[in-house]
């Protein structure tokens, strides 16, 4: 029988005092347990909701949103050395313009409607356009990212992709255009077809569908040629600047604030998510602390309870000692021992831990998401003159819900739902956890046993009889 | 054979220093049974755990066929306890959950005893000192005390020690069971050719030696 064999049998030599360590061990296992799969769920829905937000920066001129609101165009110069900003991987620059009646030979394909002439720039009812034949605009987006703005809803309208045709090139300064399927089937535009815009013939190369009428009455043209035709040369009206991690959105958002100053309205919806998440980070900081503090807690438990067992057996150890045992046969011994504790405790505590996790997790989360369900409210209409300057008679959200817009946007109920919604789930890294945190607390548990193992001197101990 | 050459050991204590064992020289041949008579606080147990290595001399020399003990290391002196020394304890010190033949076994497996033979030496030397049978498997709670102690006579002459030190090793026996004690003794130092060394302060044990060593206030004198 080695030392090791002899620690584990030694663990069952007091009954009534191991199961009293071990359940101990396995409360304090269990708390840890299930903090961690609390921490993981929390972790894991943070992430989710990060990587939804997407790692972009939005840049556009102070007062601007959208294509309405005021402001100066942003320099494209300006925008471009952004380039060089910490952990910037690409800028998209666009150039948003409207093509009157009087501008181009394209006619809209919405008529203008209740909410175009309220958003148009007055009401329904008291308008200076009520019932004047008030016309929408085209709107003509000049881009150095086609290939970009045709894929991912660019313009807030669904998922753009050409339907025939082909992209021109990011740096082409050809007059040429894209056109959405709605604008083109209202003007018999074909690939190969053209139109007038500020007096210069454009020729179409591609039709783009979204399935919104009201991105598909659009035009994509290069940003070159935008700039030059509407007399806009090195103008920007939007940029859309890409990090190369959300973790990192923060800091170039702070980065590129700097640089551009006051001029510009600087936005990602990665901060607003961050101040949605804050109830979220409170429960991973809760339960971060709850988890070190169980560790070290049963660490402690069971340093203690080593301390006792040792100074129970000096004489034991003296004994060992006096036939000839080496302090790393006794000290292997009783960390033996310390380990059967801390595992028979870890596996029930790994038990109890998956077992109470998820109502431990769902009792964190509506604890501390409570204060600030008020700021989830329903959808909330943006108020006159918000910046919708769309024709038609209302606005479908996107299915799905869980946008929160830039500043004067819009919210939608079920985010917080979203957001409390956790899966607390076990994985292997539970289980691997559990053997090292069984490892750690038997090793931190020990140490003072060892330590007074060492300093047992036999003569002194087998003296006192 | 033990020569011990002007052993001396003090312990300073809040009263003074205390010479708990003063330049204390004898020797003893292999197979010889020798019995130290001291009262108590004489300095017989500081000498015996001189002797055993479980403490460090002030000075003097403890020698066993030829090899200086008093100059060993830590490791050394583990090693010399495990190969070389046998100890026979008044309280018997057996490990409480283990058997009487897996203390035995205790002895063997520090002493580097191969592995494959532990059992059948244990085995043999619980029959050297009568214990057979089931009484092997058993615990030492469910042995008597003089049991417990043939275990732990057991144990001290597992490895085949030179040297055994035995402390009051009848102190918890009542007279008839400890004369057994003592003739069992002489019997394993015969047997395994071992020199025994007998604390007790019991004079008709001691009578039984083959030589006795009386200890008064840590100085050693042999009474013929």
């Amino acid at each position: 029988m080695n030392s090791i064999r002899r620690g584990v049998r030694n663990a069952f030599r007091n009954t009534t005092r191991s199961i009293g360590v071990v359940v101990i061990l396995a409360v304090a296992i269990t708390l840890s347990i299930s903090m961690l799969i609390a921490r993981d769920a929390v972790n894991t829905k943070i992430n989710a909701v990060k990587s939804s937000t997407g790692n972009t920066i939005t840049i556009s001129p102070k007062g601007f949103f959208g294509f309405s609101g005021g402001g100066t165009p942003l320099s494209a110069t300006t925008v471009d050395s952004l380039l060089n900003v910490k952990n910037v991987e690409a800028i998209q620059e666009s150039l948003t313009e409207d093509l009157t009646t009087s501008k181009t030979s394209l006619i809209a394909p919405s008529p203008a409607g209740f909410l175009g002439q309220q958003f148009g720039g007055g009401s329904a009812t008291n308008s200076r356009f009520s019932g004047s034949g008030f016309t929408l605009p085209i709107r003509v987006v000049g881009t150095n990212s086609p290939g970009t703005a045709l894929v991912g809803g660019a313009f807030g309208g669904g998922t753009e992709k050409l339907t025939s045709g082909s992209a021109f090139s990011p740096t082409s300064s050809a007059n040429v255009a894209i056109v959405g399927t709605t604008l083109a089937s209202k003007n018999g535009l074909k690939v190969g077809s053209a139109f007038k815009a500020w007096g210069t013939t454009i020729t179409v190369v591609g039709i783009y569908s979204s399935g919104s009428t009201f991105a598909d009455s659009d035009v994509v043209m290069p940003l070159a040629t935008v700039q030059k035709l509407a007399s806009a040369a090195g103008q920007i009206t939007s940029a859309t600047v890409t990090v190369n991690s959300v973790n990192n959105v923060a800091t170039a958002t702070s980065a590129i604030t700097k640089i551009i100053g006051t001029q510009a309205d600087v936005t990602s919806t990665a901060a607003q998510t961050e101040s949605s998440l804050a109830p979220l980070n409170s429960i991973r900081t809760i339960s971060t602390y709850t988890l070190v503090g169980a560790v070290f807690g049963a660490a402690i438990i069971l340093l203690l309870s080593m301390l006792m067992i040792v100074r129970e057996r000096r004489r034991e150890v003296g004994v060992l000692k006096a036939l000839g045992a080496p302090n790393k046969a006794i000290i292997t011994q009783f960390v033996a021992e310390s380990t059967t504790f801390t595992l028979l405790g870890a596996v029930v505590g790994l038990i109890g831990g998956i077992a109470i996790s998820s109502p431990i997790t769902s009792a964190l989360v509506s604890a501390t998401s409570t204060s600030t369900s008020q700021s989830f409210g329903g959808f909330v209409r943006p108020s006159n003159g918000g910046g919708f300057g769309a024709g038609g008679n209302g606005f479908a959200p996107p299915s799905g819900g869980g946008f929160n817009g830039p500043s004067g946007g819009f919210h939608f109920g079920g985010f917080h739902n979203t957001l409390t919604q956790l899966h607390a789930t076990a994985g292997w890294s539970t289980l691997i956890f559990a053997l090292g945190a069984a490892v750690a607390i038997a090793a931190i548990g020990s140490t003072v046993a060892c330590a007074t193992i060492v300093r047992i001197r036999p003569a002194e101990v087998l003296r006192s009889e | 054979m033990i020569t011990v050459q002007k052993l001396s050991k003090s312990f300073k204590t809040p009263a003074g220093e205390v010479h708990a064992v003063k330049d204390v020289s004898f020797s003893a041949n292999n197979g010889e049974v020798v019995a130290i008579i001291g009262a108590s606080g004489s300095g017989k147990s500081t000498l015996l755990s001189l002797l055993g290595l479980l403490d460090s001399p002030d000075n003097g020399s403890i020698n066993i066929d030829g090899t200086e003990l008093a100059q060993l290391d830590g490791a050394g002196r583990t090693s010399y306890r495990a190969s070389k020394v046998g100890f026979i304890f008044q309280g018997f010190n057996l490990i409480p959950n283990l058997t009487a033949l897996e203390n035995v076994k205790l002895a063997l497996e520090f002493s580097k005893y191969p592995k494959d033979l532990r059992t059948d030496r244990a085995q043999e030397m619980l029959d050297m000192v009568g214990l057979s049978g089931d009484k092997a498997d058993r615990k030492p709670n469910r042995l008597s005390g003089g049991e417990q102690q043939r275990v732990a006579i057991a144990r001290a002459f597992a490895a085949s020690p030179q040297l055994i030190l035995a402390d009051e090793p009848t102190g918890s026996l009542d007279r008839s069971t400890g004369q057994k004690i003592v003739k069992l003794l002489r019997e394993a130092a015969s047997q395994q050719n071992a020199t025994v060394l007998v604390v007790t302060h019991d004079e008709k044990i001691a009578a039984q030696a083959d030589r006795r060593l009386e200890i008064e206030d840590g100085v050693l004198t042999e009474i013929s």
